[in-house]
């Protein structure tokens, strides 16, 4: 083993780092595996050694006054019900010290997460520790408290960027994501409530149950139902509304119009009436007995729809009815959607590389071939990655389903039904029944992680076939 | 615990500043954001497990008794009001009673999602009974706290069960055990029409109505989606609905009924007047509206939209008991489950004695009174019912006359989705005529219903 | 100018013209709506059958079910922190991701990536939990941490656009002996003002737009706590909609009215603003 510290990346090269630091460390840096501080306090810089210890002594209290009361139960969920003994002086109901099993969960997931990180943390900082008896010995410069604040502004200046970030995506996406999928193995449902009732783990019960067939069976024919019209959905959803806000700035950017400010003012009105109050009223607009319905009839539209047997109601069922609902959903997402796509390609038009265009004119390119052969890649190149967020954002678009059919479609087919399912349901909406209107969480879990599987080979590869290949610095 | 608190934050400055420091001096940082930022995780985490010791501060005498209670949003001037009276009636006790907004119709998932959050004291429709009761969120009225009624309210609950008519209190009851105080009577559904375009006589059947809807040119309207409606039908032909222990519903509407009537021809009897050009599927929750636009000449809903329905009838106003139905060659007066709105302890309520007193107050006979005056809600209570003024309401009256044709909610989670499907098939016609179609839509839906649960 | 040309200028604004139409027959309806006199929803006429604007003085009375203005100022509230947030933790991201190098760069992309696809409305229970766990239901800080804390990850089609931002400046500028914090504040920012604005708005609009997670986490019924959205959402109870639908459309014209202003001032701005030569270079 070399003293050096080497410079490989990764996880390889973090272990062998901090091998060699034990192995090669002097006392000081052997001491800082037990107390975090010796290093720093070896070479006298006691501001450091002083967070370090204060850093160490907080992770010790997490774990004896938190971490231990749900950890140990882990295993089991939990074994104590809850009793409750009415106390009739004070005229409480006084409780035993019973187990919620969600708590012990989320719990103790916490207490992973942080101790993971400690352990990162305890790592890093005795190579740290042994890079600076490195630089003690030889003699170079050993960096002060403020120069290694200083730091975190320029070179390490992603760090001081990404810390915040980071903590709020750990803390309110990671976890609540991990905690989920391990809901998908255990049966917490509506027989299994805390904190009434406890649950446990089942291990791959429920997934089994999806594709087992059986009493379930509804359940695994509605998912691939759902997940058929998501598909569609977000692929028609995401195209249209890509395709008219491109349309839609080149428009109102075009040179004939009079006026840009003025309609370009009028379609972003349309953004500023919240959704669920343009949704709603679209909703109410488009109801069985809604003003397009008396409107229809009073034209004799739904008459003419009824005699060459489109439709077999008195209404024109536009949200109510299986295909009616999914090309009526689809239509006014595009008036949802379409003025957001326009802001975003205005802006990215404006920033339209100028010479380019110059030249294109100059070697008389007419204006297709200039937005063909310019305007689109680029518009491609920097909007890429959003395509493909934006298509992932369609496939759990919860509002414009939700508030467009909730109350208002009602599957006439059985099989969906008795799954809890609609023929309109995105999986995410349906996954929202599930737990909302069912407390189904154990079924919803699993429904999760299996949209889950399928969005992300398909995504990583859309995403790194964009981003690879250094395109990246291929506009720069 | 402030301690805990206290020592909580110092350290969870001491990390923020550990965050800049910690791989002070390495040139590989990469993940030092996210490390660090974990580390000042667990100092939330701490804090947090600071409040989540059970509050335990204060003993009996002299202590403010903080309740809180979740009311309807029309309810809530009134709850006001008997609040104060509560504590009046109770004046040498201090009181801290928070009102919340919380609808009677949806209060169960608002619960559900945290029992320990939710009220102590809250006001709901009894079909979410069995979820609640399932849940352990309902604090069962017996033994103990009908001790408490008796040394404070001085009544006991064999008088509370006795106040109200007995048809409300079995809504609240399971296994002989009060869950819940009833607060009203008359949550089902019967026939608003208007006289001026339907005779008294048409509204005793769907044939008359019909006939009535086409020759004035509108409509006969009822919500069919919807599983609480739509057993109207197959209630009234002798079906029955049964709950299970484990929460599954059992049903028999695919086979034949108590009244020699069968499934088929019950779905016939309902085909036959969704395909009649004067009906008018109206979707769940949409009937105000319809009322309102004037499309509608009769139609089947509840008390709550008495004042609409006046308001679009005028001088025509009247409200009668469910119509019959042709079915199987005769006519079948059609059922309903029947409903009330009942008050519920929180089984996780600190101050579970006082809370039950606080539910008592409010479903006595002085508040069901007030009750009844402030939002026309027809009372559960005998006394109140008997009042002059609640006996003269047209709409509790048409309630009432219906509740003798009513059952008690039996029915499980999973009855809902595969009923309000059936009711939709039916609007739209997509159910062939003949029998073994409908058998077969039958076979399918009571194996919806009855599908275990979970 | 040929007459042509005049004939297909014509006939190119009379298309906008007509799709500025179609767009704004919903904004129409709402607000011809919330002057109607009735206080239910008309289902039978476009317009109202009788006007009045009655609706908007007693939406601005607070009665038991309504406190219009009480929310307004609690989204108000919310949305400008949460936008102040969202926006730093968005271009924070955006300008690491995008102009720096270094080695957990592709590892964090690909988790945000990851992170993306799962569907927000599994997490809410357990985000609700979390929150309850740091006492924050029931509070506008536990609303402002769900709006913004996640935002981060949204950081893609900022990065989009520094991408765009020609790296010779930067190289000029750490020539010049700025650090990487001085680059990012004076030299990417200023350049990108339509990015920024483009996030400012979207993220001040989120907790107007939002019902469900607001609906979660204000649960205690607490009126004079609602937003907007939840208050408003309330409206359409069964039991209330007939005395209230009006009052909804009321709502819905006072909110969208500061936004159509915040849009009107923004868009302006990175119309003006972008027109430096710099991107051109």
């Amino acid at each position: 083993m070399e003293d050096h510290l080497s410079e490989k990346s990764g996880i390889s090269g973090f272990f062998s780092n901090f091998g060699t630091a034990v192995a090669k460390g002097d006392w000081a840096v052997k001491l800082t595996l037990l107390w975090w501080g010796a290093g720093y306090a070896r070479r006298k810089q006691f501001v450091k050694a002083l967070i370090m210890t204060a850093l160490e002594a907080g992770v010790i209290a997490f774990t004896f006054l938190f971490a231990m009361q749900y950890v140990p139960k882990f295993g089991t969920l939990g074994t104590v019900q809850a009793e409750q003994v009415f106390n009739m002086a004070t005229m409480k109901s006084e409780w035993n010290d019973y187990d919620n099993s969600f708590l012990i969960l989320l719990f103790s997931l916490f207490s992973f997460v942080v101790w993971a990180a400690a352990i990162v943390v305890w790592m890093r900082n005795v190579v740290n520790v042994y890079r600076l008896q490195l630089q003690a010995e030889a003699g170079r410069h050993v960096n002060s408290f403020p120069e290694d604040l200083r730091t975190y502004l320029d070179e390490k200046f992603h760090v001081t960027l990404l810390s915040l970030p980071v903590l709020g995506v750990v803390v309110f996406t990671i976890i609540p994501i991990l905690l989920l999928i391990l809901v998908a193995f255990t049966n917490y449902d509506q027989q299994h409530m805390p904190p009434t009732n406890l649950f446990s783990w089942v291990g791959l019960n429920n997934f089994i149950s999806l594709f087992g067939g059986g009493v379930t069976a509804n359940f695994g024919y509605a998912f691939a139902r759902v997940l058929g019209w998501t598909l569609v959905w977000a692929l028609f959803s995401t195209l249209t509304t890509y395709i008219g806000g491109i349309f839609m700035s080149l428009l109102l950017n075009s040179k004939m119009v009079k006026w840009p400010k003025l309609w370009r003012t009028l379609f972003m009105v349309t953004i500023a009436v919240p959704q669920f109050v343009s949704l709603l009223l679209m909703r109410n607009f488009f109801s069985n007995g809604g003003i397009m319905n008396t409107i229809c009839a009073d034209i004799g539209l739904t008459g003419f729809l009824r005699d060459i047997g489109l439709i077999s109601t008195s209404y024109i069922p536009f949200l109510s009815a299986n295909g009616w609902a999914h090309v009526m959903i689809i239509l006014i997402n595009i008036w949802i959607g379409v003025p957001y796509q326009m802001l975003i390609a205005t802006g990215v038009l404006m920033n339209l590389p100028g010479d380019q265009l110059e030249s294109a004119r100059i070697d008389g390119a007419n204006p297709y071939q200039t937005f063909r052969h310019i305007t689109m890649p680029y518009m491609l190149f920097v909007t890429g990655p959003a395509l493909v967020t934006d298509f992932v954002k369609n496939i759990n678009n919860f509002n414009v389903i939700y508030l467009l059919t909730q109350d208002v479609f009602t599957t006439t087919n059985q099989a969906m039904a008795n799954a809890q399912a609609r023929e309109v349901d995105l999986l995410t909406t349906w996954l929202f029944t599930l737990t909302q209107d069912y407390y189904n969480y154990k079924m919803a879990s699993v429904i999760g992680i299996m949209i889950f599987v399928i969005c992300a080979v398909f995504t990583l590869i859309a995403f790194n076939f964009m981003i690879r290949g250094d395109k990246e610095e291929g506009y720069q | 615990m402030k301690m805990k608190k206290i020592l909580a934050l110092v350290l969870a400055a001491v990390m923020a500043l550990a965050l800049v420091a910690c791989g002070g001096s390495g040139n590989n940082s990469g993940n030092s954001g996210s490390s660090g930022g974990d580390a000042q995780n667990s100092q939330n985490d701490q804090s947090g497990a600071g409040s989540q010791d059970p509050d335990t501060s204060g003993g009996a005498a002299g202590e403010t008794i903080s309740l809180t209670l979740w009311g309807a949003e029309e309810d809530q001037a009134l709850l006001v009001d008997l609040v104060e009276k509560f504590k009046a009636a109770y004046s040498d006790q201090t009181f801290d009673i928070k009102i919340g907004v919380e609808s009677e119709s949806t209060a169960k998932d608002t619960i559900l999602t945290d029992i320990e959050a939710a009220a102590d004291v809250f006001a709901f429709a009894n079909d979410q009974i069995d979820d609640l009761i399932a849940a352990g969120a309902l604090l069962p009225i017996s033994g103990d706290m009908d001790a408490v009624l008796q040394n404070y309210a001085g009544k006991s609950l064999e008088d509370i069960k006795s106040a109200n008519s007995a048809a409300t209190v079995a809504l609240a009851t399971r296994n002989d055990t009060l869950y819940a105080f009833p607060m009203g009577g008359g949550n089902n559904y019967f026939l608003y029409y208007d006289s001026t375009r339907v005779t008294d006589e048409q509204a005793q059947t769907w044939d008359g109505l019909l006939e009535a809807a086409n020759a004035a040119g509108s409509k006969m309207g009822m919500t069919l989606n919807s599983g609480w409606y739509n057993a109207s039908f197959f209630l009234g032909a002798g079906f029955t609905t049964a709950l299970n222990a484990d929460g599954s519903t059992v049903v028999d509407w695919n086979g034949t009924s108590s009244k020699g009537i069968t499934g088929v021809q019950v779905v016939q009897g309902m085909q036959a007047i969704a395909a009649n050009p004067g009906f008018l599927p109206i979707a769940d929750g949409d009937i105000s509206n319809q009322i309102n636009a004037g499309n509608v000449c009769a139609v089947i809903s509840g008390t709550w939209d008495a004042e609409a329905a006046q308001k679009a009838f005028g001088d025509g106003y009247a409200a009668a008991k469910l119509p019959t139905f042709t079915c199987a060659g005769q006519q079948v007066q059609m059922g309903c489950f029947s409903g009330g709105k009942l008050i519920g302890v929180n089984a996780y309520a600190k101050n579970s004695g006082w809370a039950v007193l606080l539910a008592e107050f409010l479903t006595n006979e002085e508040s069901q009174v007030a009750r009844f005056n402030a939002r026309q809600q027809a009372p559960s209570n005998i006394n109140a019912a008997a009042d002059p003024a609640v006996e003269a309401n047209v709409a509790i009256a048409a309630s009432a006359a219906q509740d003798a044709y009513g059952v008690v909610q039996s029915v499980g989670g999973k009855y809902w989705d595969p009923a309000k499907s059936f009711g939709e098939q039916i609007a739209q016609g997509t159910i062939a005529s003949d029998d073994a179609s409908i058998q077969a839509a039958l076979d399918s839906l009571v194996e919806g219903i009855t599908a275990p649960v979970g | 100018m040929s007459s042509k040309k005049v004939v297909r200028k014509v006939l190119f604004n009379l298309l906008i013209a007509f799709l500025a139409l179609f767009w704004l027959i919903p904004i129409v309806w709402l607000v011809c709506t919330s002057f109607s006199a009735d206080s239910g929803m008309n289902t039978s006429t476009f317009l109202p059958r009788a006007w009045s604007a009655v609706h908007y003085a007693k939406l601005l009375q607070s009665d038991t079910v309504n406190q219009f203005g009480t929310w307004f100022l609690n989204t108000f509230k919310i949305a400008c922190i949460t936008c102040l947030v969202s926006t730093f933790f968005v271009l924070m991201v955006a300008y690491a991701t995008s102009v720096m190098r270094f080695k957990m760069r592709k590892p964090l992309m690909n988790i945000a990536v990851i992170l993306n696809l799962f569907p927000g409305m599994l997490a809410m229970i357990a985000v609700y939990f979390t929150l309850k766990t740091f006492n924050l239901t029931n509070s506008h800080i536990g609303l402002i941490l769900v709006y913004s804390a996640s935002s981060g990850l949204g950081y893609l089609i900022a990065k989009g656009f520094f991408d765009t931002v020609p790296r010779s400046l930067c190289e000029a500028a750490r020539l010049d002996g700025c650090n990487e914090a001085l680059i990012f504040l004076n030299v990417v920012l200023p350049m990108s003002k339509p990015i920024i604005v483009y996030t400012v708005i979207s993220s001040f609009l989120t907790p107007w737009m939002d019902f469900v997670y607001s609906k979660m986490i204000l649960n205690a019924g607490i009126s004079e706590n609602y937003t907007v959205a939840v208050g408003l959402y309330r409206m359409l109870d069964r039991s209330l909609i007939n005395t209230y639908f009006t009052q909804f459309c009321c709502g819905g014209v006072l909110v969208s009215i500061p936004i159509s202003i915040l849009y009107i001032i923004m868009q302006k701005f990175y119309v003006e603003g972008i027109t430096n030569g710099a991107v051109k270079g």
